[in-house]
């Protein structure tokens, strides 16, 4: 955070004045990116300098899981432009199902695929037809 | 005011008003029951579903989602001993024991009713404190309008319970949002960083809805497959109860009904703070003005009537923050401001003078939520509870999906998608490092009316004195300080406390 408010601090030394305004464009970012720094470089120090209190952990988290769920929202994200919104969020919503609660037989696939298809089909139908809201296509689909 | 606010309760009961009240109070009484799901995401995820709609339907489906959450969120409380909501968490205290001693129905409907009186004493004050409190504001400059929200971020930085350092960087740090993208006066490019669609600025709801979604679903998820709660749920519970009984028993206790509101709406119109510091207050403080403190949690009446009528009456504390001043008094208000702007509405003092039906309309909604909520749990708290076992690798892509339309359809744009997901990767890693999401979204929001503020002063009068001169703005901007300060000495106090609570346990050792 301090590298980043530094940068950006740098970055408005370089914006012009207007002479319409008694103060430029630059002024307010420099005083917020100012205080976030200081801020920044306070927490470091404290962080730093205080006396540590290590707490017992008492529960294991998983972290893996998490990591995939945001790689699986990334790939969304990413698909959503080429395979437009119906085919991407078929794919997302049954992979999301899958990774939480992964299937062991076959009656756990057809969920996934029953959860996927319903998913979507409900919120297609709700948003572009009932609500008029026009959701992505897709680039290599063309729907 | 009384006119327009009987004129605006007939107008909501015209079906195409009803209908959105009574499904967001639906959703939002089965949000507020899910144990993981708060009243934000719900709110969140009938975010979209309003973009089609009237501003004013919009506006009330959101409210019943918002006091529906409230109402949900004991159901699990007092039947499972799972907080529904963080607003709810109190109530599980007194809820819960009484529902296994035997009387489920009496600690669900003590809490109901203690609910929906809250809330109806909160709506009191929503309507008559609202007009004054904003032609209040209306005599405001820009330079009390800057020390205004400077007010506002300082407090919500420090009433936070984690460091007030992290408070405070985490405002500075959603005001940094706000500076990407051109100036707000002269409209001259600033920090875009080379990307073309960052000259707009960053819209405040996607980052938002990353931010609240993204943190409240991986915090769930970290812990999936390691707890089950839901497995507790008992089935053929009895929730037959005497209404009347129920009622005499929190009328008869006036005094704390009447002291738990107050605390609900106070927290309420402090910005960012929300129903769980209300609930946990006004349960503190029931037990500390009562005759049999050591009784609490033992599954008494006070507990579960102090926590639900102050989580509701928070509600009306929220909306009048939010209707009188444009500052959201939490994350659901902030997701309402995001729909007004979406309208080309901009909350603010001007707001129930120029948008009198959008407000009023609001007070009905407000009003008439309460009522509903009781019938719908009169006929089907049953079916709600079925629900609550709807199983999470469900309900998160589902959500996730739902966030994905809100923020695409805020300007058919992918953009706002890429914004959202880099505020949930955000909003994950804050959480993680200990930084209050409250303060950043508040920043978020407030960034550009404080800068837009300190150049409107500075452009009528250069003398920055006036900003400690000016009564209202000193005033306020003393406030800042002293907030703080005491925020300072608080959490000073507090780890004081936790050292000497450490070193006796280790002498105990």
């Amino acid at each position: 955070m301090l590298a980043a408010s530094l940068f950006l601090f740098a970055l408005t030394l370089g914006l012009k004045d207007n002479p319409l305004v008694p103060i430029g464009p630059g002024y307010y970012p420099r005083l917020v990116l100012g205080v976030t720094a200081v801020l920044a470089l306070a927490v470091f120090a404290v962080d730093l300098f205080a006396p540590k209190h290590v707490e017992p952990r008492t529960e294991k988290l998983n972290y893996p899981l998490v990591l995939g769920m945001f790689a699986v929202f990334g790939l969304y994200c990413g698909a959503l432009p080429y395979l437009g919104f119906r085919l991407s969020t078929l794919l997302y919503v049954a992979a999301t199902n899958a990774l939480l609660d992964v299937p062991k037989s076959l009656k756990g696939w057809l969920r996934v695929a029953a959860v996927a298809l319903v998913t979507t089909a409900l919120v297609y139908f709700v948003f572009e037809r009932y609500l008029t809201v026009l959701l992505p296509r897709g680039r290599w689909t063309d729907f | 005011m009384f006119e327009l606010l009987a004129t605006a309760l007939v107008d909501a009961f015209q079906v195409k008003y009803l209908v959105p009240l009574f499904i967001g109070t639906l959703v939002g009484v089965v949000g507020g029951a899910l144990p993981g799901i708060t009243i934000t995401m719900t709110v969140i995820v009938v975010l979209p579903f309003t973009f089609g709609l009237e501003p004013l339907q919009g506006l009330i489906a959101m409210i019943g989602v918002y006091v529906g959450g409230e109402t949900g969120g004991l159901i699990t409380s007092c039947l499972l001993g799972i907080p529904g909501k963080p607003s709810a968490v109190a109530t599980t205290f007194d809820g819960f024991p009484m529902a296994r001693k035997g009387e489920p129905g009496r600690a669900l409907w003590l809490g109901i009713w203690a609910s929906v009186l809250g809330g109806l004493l909160g709506a009191i004050v929503l309507v008559s404190a609202t007009g004054p409190l904003a032609a209040l504001a209306l005599r405001f400059g820009p330079w009390e309008y800057f020390a205004l929200f400077i007010l506002a971020l300082s407090m919500v930085a420090g009433l936070v319970e984690s460091s007030l350092l992290k408070g405070l960087l985490s405002g500075a740090l959603g005001c940094v949002v706000t500076i990407l993208g051109n100036d707000p006066v002269m409209g001259q490019p600033r920090l875009t960083l080379g990307i073309p669609w960052l000259e707009g600025g960053v819209p405040f709801l996607p980052v938002l809805i990353g931010v609240f979604a993204f943190a409240q679903i991986m915090g769930e998820v970290e812990r999936m497959g390691r707890r089950n709660a839901v497995e507790r749920l008992q089935q053929g519970v009895d929730l037959v109860v005497s209404h009347l009984k129920v009622l005499w028993e929190i009328v008869s206790r006036p005094m704390l009904l009447l002291w738990s509101t107050i605390i609900g709406l106070l927290i309420g119109v402090l910005p960012a703070i929300g129903g769980s510091a209300a609930n946990m207050l006004a349960y503190d403080q029931a037990k500390k003005f009562s005759r049999h403190p050591e009784k609490f949690g033992s599954g008494i009446p006070e507990g579960i009537i102090a926590s639900e009528a102050s989580n509701n009456a928070n509600v009306a504390g929220s909306l009048v923050t939010i209707m009188a001043f444009g500052i959201p008094g939490d994350a659901v208000t902030a997701v309402m401001l995001g729909a007004l702007t979406i309208h080309g509405i901009q909350p603010g003092p001007l707001f129930i003078s120029q948008n009198a039906p959008l407000a009023y309309g609001m007070f009905a909604a407000y009003i008439l939520a309460h009522p509903l909520v009781l019938i719908l749990l009169a006929l089907g708290v049953r079916w709600v509870l079925r629900i609550v076992i709807v199983p999470k690798s469900i309900l998160f892509p589902v959500v996730l999906v739902l966030c994905v339309v809100g923020a695409y359809a805020l300007g058919n744009s992918m953009a706002t998608v890429y914004v959202l997901f880099v505020s949930g990767i955000l909003g994950y890693l804050m959480v993680k490092f200990g930084f209050p999401l409250a303060p950043f979204i508040l920043g978020v929001i407030l960034g550009d009316q404080i800068e837009i503020n300190l150049i409107r002063s500075i452009m009528t009068d250069p003398d920055l004195s006036l900003f400690v001169t000016r009564p209202i703005s000193g005033l306020l901007l003393g406030a800042s300080v002293l907030s703080i300060a005491v925020a300072l000495w608080q959490h000073r106090r507090m780890q004081r406390r936790s050292d000497t609570a450490q070193a006796a346990e280790s002498a105990d050792f």
